[in-house]
């Protein structure tokens, strides 16, 4: 029987999975590592009847995922899918999906990645290539989604739904959003001491929050972390690091930042804003409603402030960050036809893609935007257009780790700022390398 | 005959005990990515033994046992002391006395963690200090150290407790007559009859600070700054799957663990039986 080997590997990874999950609570305390709203995760969500494959997406934003699943039901009745809700912090859906593929259990048919796993699934050999559907979504979805859907320069994932950053700031005390850091910087500072609040909130704990806020800064001032081929890093060439490194540095020490800004995540920089404690905020757009005081929430803000592209350190364009999901197709998957179905679906239906403009989550395809009479989903097109993909390289979150573990102690003045750059050099070289 | 009846079952305790942890040795000896696997022999260790972020871990355990440990001996005796002498509400003082440890220590780290956060920063304020708990290396472990002990240490104070209720006044009374004062009936009668309660103590609570996770990830995440083995092994497993090298790094945790736990059974436990055999023959 051909199929034995693999059968014994499986048995022998899954054990080893377990066993390594076994052997790590043994020696951990007691504790997993504290997930939120444990009910809303690891389960199907009840949508069909009589589901014909899993989908597995993030818990968060779950009635977003819930409205796209249902649309397909009506569309489909015959190939129902199941929403399979994974926990809404990244790092478990990661793990979640992790575990159903090594230890070859195969439930999940579609698997919603995060932009930045698309290299270390493919690379791992857990997603199919999607490469003969590349002309159905190229010019149809945002370049910036679809380069985080592949891995050398081939499709692994297609682009769902995508993510970009606004420069939020007060309309009462700026009157011209700034386009460039350094005026950011002066205004932002002046507004701030006459109105006794804080100039600047963003991502500044020490997460994958504070590298895509450094990475936008980087990126603003001309850096790039890889050459076009995907061969070598090129992070310590000219100057971004060190230029977007001595801003932060310098913006934690001069009181630019709020008080608290290294250990803020989104939440936590949109409580102040709408406290109206701070002049500026680097945010997702998430934010805009409940700054203006929709969804029963109280807004100190609401009417006083306006959305904008992120600054840069030259004044011309703008860099975002883009974040988002993109869907892959499990290689265990016992319905890769129906799961590709429904992939190419979700990325190029335009009442699909609709559902998630309607709940702000930014869409991925481009016509969303044409179309769009909302302002600020217009600037978002704009902003998106220009926004750059977090290189999805498979060693992408040891990158990551690295970055967070260097430069934020080295905003803060904790490190030396050489040896903490020369070590991001030398990860995003490691984060290459396939042994 | 004893054995052939206690065979089944010690057969089972291997089987679920060992078994995993054999397995785990196994996985550490292959280079796991994905679907592919290869047999790599003893490299996840040697990379293990020669990585810095590996031996920063195993000296931020080491910080952390040494600190929690002690200072939850010291204060949980001190506790013990004193519960030992009142009297009216005993039962009630001992429930109150217990409560941090019943609160679940992920939820117990999350609680402290917003305490020291700087928003809304209440143990700023209360100190009236401007520090950075959570992103200072070195604040970080007094916070993380801390937490714990005011965790836990109500659990040392209650073994202690036990274990004073068991010695019989008369000593304490006899001395009394003899003329010895509080700090010798403590140094002389109390200490060394209260060795087994101690040494039970001090094995649990070193087993388990050596493989602390929650207050190192709650409060830092994967950042080495504060990371303990647990944290450091857990981020193989999850952040960056390794499958390999995150059991490499179990297995050393576990032997580093279950060392020591012999260490202390032998070192303390064996005088500990050597007394009671000693006892015995007279």
């Amino acid at each position: 029987m051909p199929e034995l080997p693999w059968h014994r590997r499986h048995s022998w990874r899954a054990g080893g999975a377990a066993a390594a999950a076994l052997v790590l609570t043994l020696a951990s305390a007691c504790g997993e590592p504290p997930g939120e709203e444990p009910d809303a995760e690891g389960e199907p969500a009840g949508l069909a009847e009589d589901p014909q494959f899993v989908w597995a997406v993030t818990g968060a934003d779950r009635q977003i995922h819930e409205d796209v699943a249902r649309l397909w039901n009506e569309n489909n009745p015959d190939q129902e899918v199941e929403v399979f809700f994974l926990a809404p912090t990244a790092d478990e859906q990661r793990q979640a999906m992790f575990q159903d593929l090594q230890s070859q259990a195969g439930e999940f048919d579609v698997l919603g990645l995060d932009v930045i796993w698309t290299g270390e699934f493919a690379d791992f050999g857990y997603i199919e290539s999607l490469e003969d559907l590349r002309p159905e979504i190229e010019g149809v979805s945002l370049e910036g989604a679809v380069d985080s859907s592949q891995w050398q320069q081939e499709l692994y994932a297609l682009p769902y739904s995508s993510n970009g950053a606004f420069l939020y700031y007060r309309t009462d005390l700026i009157d011209e959003p700034p386009t460039t850091w350094d005026e950011l910087y002066e205004t932002g500072t002046a507004a701030a001491e006459e109105e006794g609040i804080s100039a600047y909130v963003g991502q500044g704990d020490q997460y994958e929050g504070f590298v895509v806020n450094y990475l936008e800064m980087f990126w603003s001032a001309g850096g790039e972390l890889f050459d076009d081929a995907q061969e070598n890093s090129t992070f310590l060439e000219g100057d971004a690091a060190q230029t977007a490194l001595d801003f932060m540095t310098e913006g934690q020490e001069s009181g630019f930042f709020a008080e608290g800004f290294d250990s803020m995540v989104e939440d936590d920089a949109r409580a102040l804003f709408q406290a109206g404690e701070a002049v500026y905020m680097r945010n997702w757009p998430y934010a805009v409603p409940l700054l203006e005081g929709e969804e029963g929430e109280d807004s100190e803000v609401a009417g006083d402030f306006a959305v904008a592209p992120l600054p840069t350190f030259t004044g011309e364009g703008t860099t975002s960050a883009l974040g988002g999901l993109n869907n892959a197709v499990s290689t265990l998957s016992e319905n890769q036809d129906l799961a590709r179905e429904f992939v190419l679906w979700a990325a190029t239906d335009p009442e699909a893609q609709a559902v998630l403009a309607g709940h702000s989550l930014p869409p991925t395809m481009l016509s969303a935007y044409d179309e769009a009479d909302d302002p600020n989903l217009e600037l978002l097109g704009e902003i998106l257009a220009d926004a750059h993909a977090r290189p999805p390289v498979p060693g992408y979150n040891s990158l990551s780790l690295v970055i967070q573990d260097n430069l934020h102690p080295a905003f803060l003045g904790q490190q030396d700022a050489d040896s903490a750059l020369e070590a991001v050099d030398n990860a995003a070289g490691d984060a290459l390398e396939q042994d | 005959m004893g054995r052939v009846f206690l065979a089944p079952s010690l057969g089972f305790m291997a089987l679920i005990a060992l078994f995993p942890v054999f397995y785990a040795v196994g996985m550490s000896l292959y280079n796991i990515r994905g679907f592919q696997q290869e047999f790599i022999g003893g490299d996840n260790y040697v990379r293990a033994l020669t990585d810095p972020n590996f031996w920063n871990a195993a000296k931020n355990t080491l910080v952390f046992t040494v600190a929690s440990v002690s200072l939850e001996f010291v204060i949980g005796m001190a506790f013990a002391l004193i519960m030992h002498q009142v009297f009216v509400g005993r039962g009630l003082t001992r429930a109150v006395i217990l409560v941090p440890w019943v609160i679940p220590t992920a939820v117990a780290a999350q609680v402290w963690r917003y305490m020291f956060d700087h928003n809304p920063g209440f143990v700023n304020a209360v100190l009236g200090t401007e520090i950075n708990w959570l992103r200072d290396p070195a604040w970080a472990m007094v916070g993380i150290i801390s937490a714990d002990v005011w965790k836990t240490a109500p659990f040392v104070a209650l073994l202690l407790l036990a274990g004073l209720q068991t010695i019989p006044k008369d000593y304490y009374e006899a001395a009394k007559v003899d003329g010895a004062n509080a700090l010798q009936r403590f140094w002389l009668i109390t200490l060394p009859l209260l060795r087994p309660a101690i040494v039970v103590a001090l094995l649990f609570r070193t087993v388990d600070a050596l493989r602390m996770f929650d207050f190192a990830y709650v409060f830092a995440g994967y950042s080495n700054s504060v990371a303990t083995l647990s944290v450091y092994a857990q981020r193989f497993l999850v952040a960056e799957p390794q499958l390999g090298y995150a059991n490499a790094l179990s297995t050393v945790t576990f032997v580093i663990v279950m060392l020591v736990g012999l260490a202390f059974i032998s070192r303390m436990g064996r005088h500990m039986v050597g007394d009671v055999a000693r006892k015995e023959k007279r």
